[in-house]
């Protein structure tokens, strides 16, 4: 009885949550309360500190409550937990090895929390946090404080970049990967990073850095952790962007369902998240696009780092990676070579011992080759390693698969340097477009149709086919010569300028001018910067459309000018001097006189398209565009577009395999469904009613039981009354008519 | 602004020259500059653009231009005036990075023989390149004055780490009419590069060395 007495009045005197909650409402009559937990938890403390490993479990959890207690109401007392967060590091940091496990998790949450009511700052926290770990040995704390640390990072940038603390912090990385090159710990350097550059919170050169210095680390797990970032990361940051995107929210759907339903305050809550959430989403489209360059391009200095790389890990005799790892870090390489046209020659000798069909993963190393080849390659570099590939790959022994391979290799290297490939090489693969084996067939045609496109003189002249014979002969194309950059122009400008040509004499003509009477133009700009947003079949907007051939006086001749009606007789004679000169001026005129309006782009692509569309008429009809124009130089060739269809030959892949292939290529494409079943699921997606018809179906069985066997057992006048209510139901419009009664 | 017309670019080019010949003269010629502010613009999908443009007239005709060439090209060189640089003269350079630096940032741009230009990466290394200065051939059969011209003339559009680019498109003493010309082409070839055209461009400003800048759009 005694016992239990006391027992209750412990546990009322213990109770801490109670004097929380009645802190957190009036924390001024409560003080004295607190002062005397207070007191408790230094005592608890002092003993615990002078000898932690010989704490009682007791002390422990007490020591553990009053923690909990005092960080949640740290903030109605600054003045007397001022130590306080100064002292929970401290024991976090001095005895971290020998806490009890569920104090140390209480001590971090209790720091997080502090931080959370701006009594420590983010930085005092990040910098107790890092080095416990990266130097403890249990997993679990490992795990809290790896999550702590990023949604601290993520809260910490989540209103503005914070840019003091996100420097503070990349420091401390950069130094950790840095300080000690042949240690593992650089790999959460490399996890916080990722993390971060993934959610698009780091997106600065500084991160990047960091990743640098760790794939030129010594320890194999760091600099493939590196490596993997450089190739994939921003990959993952797309990926990752797109999920966000795609969850999208329809307000109206959700307004619509909470008038529907019974009205609860969770549902009215789940609303007005959503509509908060679209909101946010409004006001973050409107927000200045954020800058997010790739990871290789913000490299500082690409050829030192490219140089590095490639002596330290791939030329180096003393490096132990394995060959899997070691593409890995080829295939970085190679890609930063193509990407900012870096000179590393050594690397294409290196190239030489890998290319032979027995090497194993060789396409990867023949991708690589091409990744690595640019137009500022000197050819005779490039030239002996095409001639192995053929050698090696290609010939009339090999199989199928490995031509393939090889002529692909080629076709992607002479992509990029077309002087890669002497002439009788060339002739001699263009041969294998008779092939029976469909791959050799379309690799040798691919090359085929590139070199009609880049370098027609050194095919045979049967195989240069229509297009490229006729402008060789009319000198219009030029090989180009080593180093030079093509010099660009406004591809279709001369396409558009006879076109608005004629557009104009057909105006005019309409209009029963002259054919080349002059016009003010001013307001068909105006037309044309309103139809901002062209479509493709805006063709009747922009007809009406002026070159302006005029001076800089003229501008104001034409200006006042009325519409439509002749121009004065000075003005005309001036005009007729002018058309002389028209006809000789070239197009070029147009673009140095004019400015470019929107209707104007929109047309010059259409007619693009269209010449291009000409061109290839008469010929195969069904010619798609060649791979390799619409491939960018920023993207990586991978080594199944070397493969190519070798990945679908039938003696390689299992059924299962090839079906996967197949599917790969058509990711959009969902079961397949009847149109009714994908009509009622998209309609159950919407949270749309059901009819009566479909509930009556869908009603468990058993609850129909019961109806069926009482019909059954209805006397005949049970029936009469039954049947006479449904004809007078009917004739009242129904169960819920007003006709009558 | 909303929209670009020919007559604004003209008033602008017009007050921005009689700012720099009138108002505040300099002794030197002022190189006008075309500055452009992209937007709407995400750099990870729409990837990089670069692109080369030769202008009707020569932007900048004080650019330091060296001839790396063979003695034909050599004496070509010395007969128009145009510093030039032999094979023992690169041999000499040793690969030295530091050397190789300094002869990149002396001049402006570079022209080598055909014969000569696949040894310039084993001769120079990378350096050249690194400073975006990679050599233009020129053959024996090619007016050297001519192909000088011609690389002057050209320019080049290239997004860097930023969204925003600069290039030159004139001086100060050039005709009115020139510049506008080669303004327009700069403009106009711009906004055919960009994937969205005039959706993209955020703003255009000219401006001399010295002068306020002009925004055109």
């Amino acid at each position: 009885m005694v016992k239990r007495k006391l027992g209750a009045l412990e546990k009322v005197e213990a109770d801490l949550p109670n004097l929380q909650h009645k802190i957190r409402r009036d924390p001024k009559s409560y003080i004295e309360d607190f002062r005397a937990q207070h007191y408790q938890y230094e005592s608890h403390r002092e003993i615990y500190m002078a000898a932690p490993s010989s704490a009682t479990d007791t002390g422990l959890i007490s020591l553990r409550d009053l923690i909990d207690f005092i960080s949640h109401v740290a903030d109605c007392y600054p003045g007397i937990c001022k130590d306080f967060p100064q002292q929970l590091i401290d024991m976090l940091m001095q005895h971290h090895l020998v806490l009890e496990t569920e104090l140390r998790e209480k001590l971090v949450g209790s720091l997080v929390l502090l931080k959370k009511k701006d009594l420590l700052d983010s930085a005092t926290l990040l910098h107790t946090l890092f080095p416990i770990l990266i130097s403890t040995p249990s997993k679990t704390l490992r795990a809290l404080l790896f999550q702590k640390i990023l949604s601290e990072l993520r809260t910490a940038n989540s209103k503005t970049t914070n840019h003091k603390l996100n420097r503070t912090m990349q420091t401390v990385l950069f130094n950790l990967v840095t300080s000690d090159r042949t240690s593992a710990k650089g790999l959460w350097a490399i996890k916080i990073t990722r993390e971060l550059w993934k959610r698009q919170i780091w997106t600065e050169a500084k991160a990047v850095e960091v990743m640098k210095e760790a794939a030129l680390s010594q320890n194999e797990k760091v600099i493939i952790g590196g490596v993997r970032f450089f190739l994939g990361g921003d990959k993952e940051r797309e990926e990752l962007e797109d999920e966000d995107s795609e969850e999208e929210v329809n307000v109206g759907q959700v307004k619509h369902q909470l008038t529907i339903n019974k009205k609860t305050r969770k549902k009215a809550r789940t609303a007005e998240k959503a509509i908060k959430a679209v909101r946010n989403k409004e006001r973050k489209k409107g927000n200045p696009s954020p800058l997010n360059f790739s990871a290789l391009h913000l490299l500082h200095d690409p050829q030192g780092f490219a140089e590095n790389m490639f002596f330290k890990h791939l030329q180096n005799g003393k490096s132990n990676l394995k060959l899997e790892q070691k593409l890995q870090v080829l295939q970085l390489v190679s890609r930063l070579v193509g990407l900012h046209k870096l000179h590393i020659m050594p690397l294409y000798s290196y190239f030489q011992k890998f290319l032979t069909p027995r090497q194993p993963s060789v396409t990867s190393f023949l991708a690589s080759l091409a990744q690595a080849s640019h137009d500022l390659v000197p050819p005779d570099v490039l030239e002996p390693l095409v001639q192995k590939i053929a050698n090696e790959f290609v010939s009339e022994a090999s199989a199928g698969e490995v031509a393939t391979a090889g002529l692909n290799a080629i076709r992607e290297i002479c992509v990029r340097q077309p002087l890669a490939i002497e002439e009788t090489l060339l002739q001699d693969l263009v041969m294998y477009k008779k092939s029976k084996d469909k791959g050799v067939m379309m690799a040798s045609k691919g090359l085929l149709s590139l070199y009609r496109d880049v370098g027609a003189q050194m095919l045979k002249k049967r195989d240069r086919g229509k297009e490229a014979a006729m402008s060789l002969r009319a000198g219009e194309r030029q090989e180009r010569r080593y180093g030079e950059q093509a010099v660009g122009e406004i591809e279709g400008l001369e396409l558009l300028a006879k076109w608005k040509d004629e557009e104009r004499r057909k105006k005019n003509i309409e209009n029963g001018l002259p054919s080349d009477a002059e016009d003010n133009e001013e307001e068909n700009d105006e037309a044309d910067w309103a139809a901002w947003n062209v479509e493709d079949d805006e063709d009747s907007d922009v007809d009406g459309e002026w070159i302006n051939v005029e001076d800089d006086a003229d501008i104001v001749l034409s200006d006042s000018e009325d519409e439509g009606k002749p121009a004065s007789k000075k003005a005309k004679q001036e005009e007729e001097d002018k058309k002389e000169a028209d006809k000789e001026i070239d197009f070029m005129k147009l673009a140095t006189t004019r400015i470019l309006t929107p209707a104007d782009l929109a047309k010059l692509t259409e007619l693009r398209a269209q010449a291009a569309a000409n061109a290839t008429l008469p010929g195969n009809k069904g010619r798609v565009a060649a791979p390799w124009t619409s491939r960018h130089t920023d993207d990586p060739l991978t080594a199944g577009e070397i493969e190519g269809l070798a990945a679908l030959s039938a003696a390689k892949a299992t059924r299962e395999e090839r079906i996967a292939h197949a599917r790969e290529g058509k990711t959009d494409r969902s079961e397949h469904m009847s149109k009714e079943a994908r009509r009622k699921e998209r309609k159950e997606e919407q949270g749309k009613s059901t009819t009566n018809k479909e509930k009556a179906r869908k009603k468990n069985f058993l609850m129909t039981l019961g109806k069926a066997r009482s019909k059954n057992k209805r006397s005949l006048v049970e029936t009469r009354a039954v049947l006479r209510a449904h004809v007078d139901r009917g004739k009242r419009g129904g169960r819920r008519g007003n006709v009558g009664q | 602004m909303s929209k670009i017309t020919v007559a604004g670019v003209r008033q602008n080019v017009e007050n921005l020259l009689n700012y720099s010949h009138n108002e505040k003269k300099r002794n030197f010629t002022e190189t006008v500059e075309l500055q452009i502010g992209l937007k709407n613009y995400d750099p990870q999908r729409d990837k990089r653009f670069s692109g080369t443009i030769k202008l009707p007239s020569v932007p900048r005709p004080n650019m330091a231009i060296c001839i790396l060439g063979d003695q034909h090209d050599l004496d070509r060189a010395k007969h128009h005036n145009i510093d030039a640089m032999s094979v023992d003269d690169l041999k000499k350079l040793n690969k030295n990075k530091k050397l190789i630096k300094k002869l990149a940032r002396k001049y402006d741009a570079f022209l080598a023989s055909e014969g000569l230009i696949k040894q310039i990466p084993r001769l120079l290394g990378p350096g050249l390149s690194k400073a975006g200065k990679f050599p233009t051939p020129v053959s024996h059969a090619e007016d050297m004055a001519a192909k000088v011209t011609d690389v002057k003339s050209t320019i080049k559009f290239q997004l860097k780490k930023v969204l925003c680019l600069g290039v030159a498109i004139g001086h100060v003493e050039m005709e009115k009419e020139a510049l506008v010309a080669n303004l327009m082409l700069a403009i106009n070839y711009l906004v055919s590069l960009l994937k969205k055209g005039w959706q993209n461009v955020g703003s255009l400003v000219i401006k001399a060395s010295m002068s306020p800048p002009h925004r055109v759009y």
